[in-house]
């Protein structure tokens, strides 16, 4: 049966649709306007996924562990197993042996001085889209922080057992996470020499950042594997942490050079984070 | 009501396989937009025009559950739509051959517009271009399997 083509009207309420939706993508790109939806959805898929997978596939795992006369056991390894990433947490922050400062000596000082705070929370990831991560430029993440007191939490910075991750942007039900890649994040880093400082803005690829300077205000060469660490003139992250290596440079123009650096850390490995209020 | 929830379900399963597909085939640089072309498959099989609110109101659907920006696959579903709706007719004088071409390079155009709007500081041409003769063969896999499909077992929407 043949289809009519579209009336004029029909014609016109296409345009007026369609005029609609470039209205509302140009108020969603500029704006945060619909950001409060679509928390909201992803809270409500979020949930649903956690009950249907405590209604459906938890009894099923549970009579299967039982059968087996495991659950007991299978229980004690993963409380062995979250123990464990704890203690790595915990040695990733104070252990001399790390790399997340720079000086080792800062922990001592720390202490003496009573500049840093090593209280940190424990975080454990509740969704990541992978696939953002891997193509896109809005790199988020959402953690739940296993918190006894009502901190708030809002710019704190959240690491896993590698290095620094990202910061913490927003607090509703879930914590979302700004991650280091997102290309609206800038993270102001240093050399080792603390003479050259830039802010690196997120590359908005999986574990790149991306720092431009002029190469007529700093004339000295940079070099790959050279290491980067937080300047701390941020006011979120920390002085004097390492963040990666220089993985490549390139020469824009004769006004603009682009350092890439490769982070330390990737927020795919691992589900527990921990939470530093600097 | 109940044909309505059905494909509002397969909207969401396939946008669900899309999605994680996504991830495996973007190391070889290809994004292939299942919910886009299932939408346009549905929109060409239909036997009465579709609406503009009906494409508006699963555009906006596919925004809210892909986690895309209000709006980007509005836009992108209200004029597939109407490009359709305006050639229905015409598409039945095509061959195979022409009708895969056109699916093919829509959902090329539908990948060349939602890079530009999510990805525009990465935009890449090797994506868009691997993506269309992806998109191209795709359409032809998918022709060449309804060919050979029971038509017994085919979906009524």
């Amino acid at each position: 049966m043949a289809r009519a083509a579209p009336t004029p009207g029909q014609k016109l309420s296409f345009i007026f649709f369609i005029i609609l939706g470039s209205l509302i993508l140009y108020i969603d790109i500029t704006s945060n306007n619909f950001q409060s939806i679509k928390n909201g959805f992803k809270s409500f898929k979020i949930s649903s996924f956690y009950i249907a997978k405590e209604i459906s596939i938890e009894p099923l795992k549970s009579i299967l562990n039982f059968s087996k006369s495991k659950s007991q056991l299978a229980q004690e390894n993963k409380n062995l197993r979250e123990a464990l990433e704890l203690s790595y947490l915990n040695n990733y922050l104070i252990s001399k042996e790390n790399i997340f400062f720079k000086d080792k000596e800062i922990i001592k000082k720390a202490h003496n001085e009573n500049n840093y705070k090593f209280e940190y929370d424990i975080a454990y990831l509740k969704s990541i889209d992978p696939n953002m991560y891997k193509c896109c430029d809005k790199h988020r993440m959402f953690i739940d922080i296993k918190q006894n007191s009502d901190n708030l939490f809002v710019e704190s910075i959240v690491f896993n057992t590698e290095g620094l991750v990202g910061q913490i942007i927003d607090e509703s039900k879930f914590y979302e996470v700004l991650l280091l890649t997102d290309i609206s994040h800038s993270l102001p880093i240093k050399l080792n020499s603390s003479e050259f400082f830039c802010n690196a803005k997120g590359s908005g690829r999986s574990e790149y950042i991306i720092c431009t300077y002029n190469p007529l205000v700093w004339t000295k060469e940079i070099k790959e594997n050279q290491i980067f660490y937080t300047s701390g003139l941020g006011g979120i992250y920390p002085k004097d942490i390492e963040v990666g290596s220089v993985s490549s440079v390139e020469v824009v123009d004769s006004t603009q050079t682009n350092i890439e650096i490769k982070l330390l850390a990737n927020p795919l490995n691992g589900n527990m984070f921990g939470v530093l209020r600097y | 009501m109940a044909s309505l929830l059905k494909r509002l379900f397969l909207i969401i399963f396939i946008n669900f396989i899309d999605q994680n597909i996504a991830l495996l085939f973007s190391k070889i640089f290809i994004i292939i937009p299942l919910t886009f072309l299932a939408f346009s498959y549905y929109v060409y099989k239909s036997d009465k025009n579709i609406s503009p609110l009906e494409a508006f109101s699963f555009g906006f659907f596919v925004d809210l559950i892909s986690d895309s920006y209000f709006g980007l696959n509005t836009i992108i579903y209200c004029s597939t739509t109407y490009f359709i709706n305006q050639n229905a007719n015409s598409f039945k004088l095509f061959s195979y051959l022409q009708i895969c071409l056109f699916f093919g390079l829509s959902a090329s155009a539908y990948v060349g517009f939602s890079q530009l709007i999510i990805n525009l500081y990465n935009f890449s041409y090797v994506t868009l271009l691997v993506s269309s003769f992806a998109n191209i063969i795709f359409c032809f896999f998918i022709a060449l399997i309804a060919s050979y499909f029971p038509k017994r077992l085919s979906i009524k929407l």
